[in-house]
């Protein structure tokens, strides 16, 4: 007559509680789902219909209703068919209540009966840890990563015997399924490829070392998306609970999960998102109106979020980026539901010069009014963001072929940059960049001649006073790669002038 | 009370719509400019006045008859006054002598600063927008060292080369002129006012346009033929192979005038221009003594400027070796110079300090005479 199955739906990237609940009763045959679903959750009825018959159960020729509480929340997808099943035979008595009782359901049902791969399993696993747990054969790797005793369902049939015991539960295929071999988020390819390019490669480093989000600005073809992708390669493995949070921004979003580069293990590589300009600002913060879906800048937490072309990107949505990059969540708000996304990531933006590439004279070709109007593009609280700014060149053609042996290898560079992000974690702060004020007095001291030269910039208004503090910050990630102690030098600070070219945009200011 | 100038006539004609420099040729043309602007308030003007235009010009007359009955050319006389802008006319006093014989002299000059500035002997310094730091530096010197030499320099107040001649001229001796392709009220791109204002104060700015019009891009080469007309000997510093300054020497050429060009890099396209004029027979500027000889002076008159820069030795040395003379980045001398980045931008910062190099956009530029890093700058 009554039975319940319990379940959970996703709201962003967090997995909320669902109880399924079936009564089935004498009356006009129907079939109805209440307590809040979205049409595409009222599509379940029918694909639950055709899956119990197709799996060759009764459907109960009764006014059948199915509620899902909490009533308030809104429920949509179809993570919530084989629940909805099960309690239906259970309710239709084709099935022992004692055998779903306390256990939780997750799928998608086709009209075969087989159990399909849903999206956000693994959120939607963390959720339902505490009790056994039955997900679609397909996600039952990534639910393992969180939930090891785990139960996976092929088909509809195959799972009622299972749950009575007649049948043995099935394992998911050892061997990787084809298009699972491919690389996963977290592949990037090596520095050593990177000829030349003596300023880019520190930057690169520099960047990785003190979180610091680096603006790369050249001609066509000189290197900078080149730069960019070698940038997670270089950056430290993610510790557990970082790469929990990765998994669980990937499976929400519906990309691959999947077991990282140990079996049974999350991926520890940090993830790279490179959106193209024309991405809306809901593709890129997250939003939507009813399914708040986590966007690129929660895709690429933990790792590198890569603008090229930065000042194709329209201004509101850079703006939109500024908030998340001063505090590191995204609130996406809907007027239904409301979602805290995590946006830890580091912000590498790509740019040309000017409208032709190839600025300064005598080789550009724009007017003085193009170029103003081009380095506009970029706000300057954008471009406030961006610790490091370095102007790329196109590569000397002797430095691509020449037998100047192999260029240091990611694997090298990694090294020094995890051993600098140790320091930074010494001083209280996950990296150099979030170092402000009183820390950076404390933890960058100058010495009398870089206070000099620091005077003598400010003095000419070469420098801001916000400036001369990221410049701070930079110079001590460089003495952490080198391994050097505070107090920090002129020289180390004109490096850090290098890598923080105010004038990287010509027309910008100066 | 005075009798109103015929300037005034000559003024508020200017300010109608439709009438450029041309078609106020064709009115002066036509008499007494009181009168003229008698037969034009009452639409009593031959059609033949009216450009060809899209417009019928039945109804240019008909337009200019509805505006002049608003207009009083007193008003207009009273309002220049007011904001200190002289003007002038074609066989007036106080005209340029050296328009008077132009082939396409301009009917009126709306000047700010003193007329008697083209007294001296003229010579244009023009060329790209886009310059350089090497055109800059050139046009900069070139200013200063003409201006030095009690010879007035004539340009448009244009960004880059304009601007740095400008600069340079503003520095002492005779006093610069500029000559602009919009109202006298607004001569110039923004970032080049302050400048505007020191030319006025100098020496003269004036236009053939009455205040209030702005710029357009055609109004530009029609300019250039007065900067071309003034000039005795026109310098062309930097120049892509077509552009403004081509077109001022094309008006100099017509007017046969002496036009001389700065070498430059033979792969650099804001040079190419120059490289070809002197290819097909302009004379070689290398500095003021060649504009002097071309003026028919004798060259050597000044003492060359002292370079007071201490040479650069040991490292510094290398990294203004690598540098050569073109702008190159910071990665470049890193490669080239073999140097670690950490010496290398101290190196930098101590040759920027001592006056050898100016770092700009990102990249580096070498500087070939001394002076010019503090005055660089501030030249747009």
């Amino acid at each position: 007559m009554l039975a319940s199955v319990a379940s959970a739906v996703l709201q962003g990237i967090d997995g909320h509680h669902v109880r399924v609940e079936v009564h089935v009763a004498g009356g006009l045959p129907a079939f109805t789902v209440v307590g809040l679903p979205d049409a595409s959750c009222r599509e379940s009825r029918d694909r639950v219909r055709a899956a119990v018959l197709s799996a060759g159960f009764r459907f109960p020729p009764e006014r059948v209703t199915v509620n899902l509480a909490p009533t308030n929340l809104r429920k949509h997808g179809p993570v919530l068919d084989l629940p909805i099943a099960l309690a239906l035979l259970v309710a239709s008595g084709q099935l022992d209540h004692e055998s779903v009782a306390g256990a939780a359901f997750l799928g998608e049902l086709g009209l075969d009966g087989s159990v399909r791969r849903i999206v956000g399993a693994l959120p939607l696993a963390e959720v339902l840890a505490d009790r056994p747990l039955v997900v679609p054969l397909d996600d039952l790797d990534e639910v393992r990563l969180v939930v090891p005793a785990a139960r996976g369902a092929a088909s509809l049939r195959a799972l009622v015997e299972s749950l009575r015991g007649t049948s043995p539960w099935p394992e998911p295929d050892p061997e990787p399924r084809r298009g699972r071999v491919t690389a996963g988020p977290g592949w990037s390819p090596d520095l050593a490829d990177v000829h030349g390019h003596p300023i880019g490669r520190l930057a690169v480093e520099v960047a990785a070392a003190g979180g610091h989000h680096l603006l790369l600005v050249g001609p066509p073809g000189a290197g900078k998306t080149m730069l960019a992708e070698r940038l997670p390669g270089i950056l430290p493995d993610l510790s557990e609970s970082q790469a929990l949070e990765v998994a669980r921004v990937r499976s929400a979003a519906g990309a691959e999960v999947g077991p990282g580069e140990h079996p049974r293990g999350l991926h520890r590589r940090p993830p790279f998102r490179s959106p193209h300009h024309t991405a809306s600002v809901v593709a890129l913060v997250g939003g939507g109106s009813r399914v708040l879906r986590p966007g690129e800048i929660s895709l690429a937490t933990g790792g590198v979020l890569f603008l090229d072309e930065l000042g194709e990107f329209p201004a509101a949505h850079l703006d939109a980026l500024r908030q998340p990059l001063e505090s590191g969540v995204v609130d996406v708000v809907r007027a239904a539901v409301s979602a805290r996304l995590p946006a830890r990531f580091l912000l590498v933006g790509a740019t040309n010069p000017c409208p032709c590439g190839f600025a300064p004279a005598p080789r550009c070709r724009c007017g003085p009014a193009q170029l103003q109007r081009y380095s506009r593009r970029l706000s300057g609280p954008v471009l406030d963001r961006f610790d490091l700014r370095v102007r790329l060149d196109s590569p000397d053609p002797a430095s691509l072929f020449g037998g100047q042996g192999g260029a240091e290898s990611s694997a090298g560079v990694q090294r020094r940059v995890a051993a600098a992000r140790e320091r930074a974690t010494s001083r209280g702060v996950p990296a150099n960049r979030a170092l402000r004020g009183a820390a950076l007095e404390t933890h960058a001291p100058l010495t009398d001649e870089a206070v000099r030269l620091l005077r003598d910039r400010l003095g000419r208004g070469r420098l801001t006073v916000r400036g001369s503090q990221r410049l701070r910050a930079v110079a001590l990630t460089l003495l952490d790669l080198s391994g050097a102690e505070a107090p920090i030098g002129a020289d180390d600070l004109l490096v850090a002038e290098c890598l923080r070219a105010q004038d990287a945009l010509p027309g910008g200011p100066a | 009370m005075t009798p109103l100038p015929h300037e005034a006539h000559l003024a508020a004609m200017a300010g109608l719509d439709l009438v450029g420099p041309a078609t106020l040729q064709r009115l002066a043309a036509l008499g007494e400019p009181g009168a003229t602007w008698e037969r034009l308030r009452t639409g009593r003007l031959p059609v033949s006045v009216c450009a060809a235009r899209s417009e019928p010009p039945r109804a240019q007359l008909d337009r200019w008859v509805a505006q002049a009955r608003t207009i009083d050319p007193v008003e207009v006389w009273d309002r220049l006054r007011r904001a200190g802008v002289g003007v002038v006319s074609l066989g007036g006093p106080g005209y340029p002598e050296a328009l008077r014989s132009d082939p396409d002299p301009p009917v009126l000059l709306f000047t700010l600063g003193d007329p008697a500035t083209l007294d001296q002997p003229c010579v244009a310094v023009v060329g790209t927008r886009r310059a350089t730091a090497y055109g800059r530096g050139v046009a900069h010197d070139l200013g200063r060292d003409l201006a030095a030499h009690g010879i007035c320099v004539v340009s448009g107040l244009a960004l880059g080369i304009d601007a740095a001649a400008h600069a340079g001229a503003c520095q002492g001796g005779a006093g610069p002129a500029a000559v602009v392709g919009a109202g006298p009220d607004r001569p110039c791109p923004r970032p080049n006012l302050p400048l505007a204002r020191r030319v006025a104060t100098l020496g003269l700015l004036c236009s053939e346009l009455p205040p209030g019009v702005g710029a357009q891009p055609w109004r530009f080469p029609v300019r250039n033929r007065i900067v071309a007309g003034l000039a005795r000997v026109v310098v062309v510093v930097e120049s892509a192979a077509t552009g403004g300054s081509m077109s001022t020497v094309e008006h100099a050429v017509l007017r046969d005038r002496t036009v001389l060009a700065v070498p430059g890099p033979v792969d650099a396209p804001t040079s190419a221009g120059c490289n070809s004029l002197l290819a097909e027979g302009a004379v070689v500027c290398s500095g003021v003594d060649d504009v002097l000889v071309a003026l028919g002076g004798t060259p050597g008159a000044a003492a060359p400027r002292p370079d007071h820069r201490v040479a650069p030795t040991g490292a510094a040395a290398v990294v203004l070796d690598a540098l050569g003379w073109r702008p190159e980045s910071v990665e470049y001398l890193v490669t080239v110079s073999g140097l670690p980045l950490r010496s290398l931008v101290g190196e930098l910062e101590r040759l920027e300090r001592a006056g050898w190099v100016v770092r700009r956009d990102g990249f580096v530029e070498r500087l070939g005479t001394s002076g010019r890093a503090v005055d660089l700058g501030v030249i747009p």
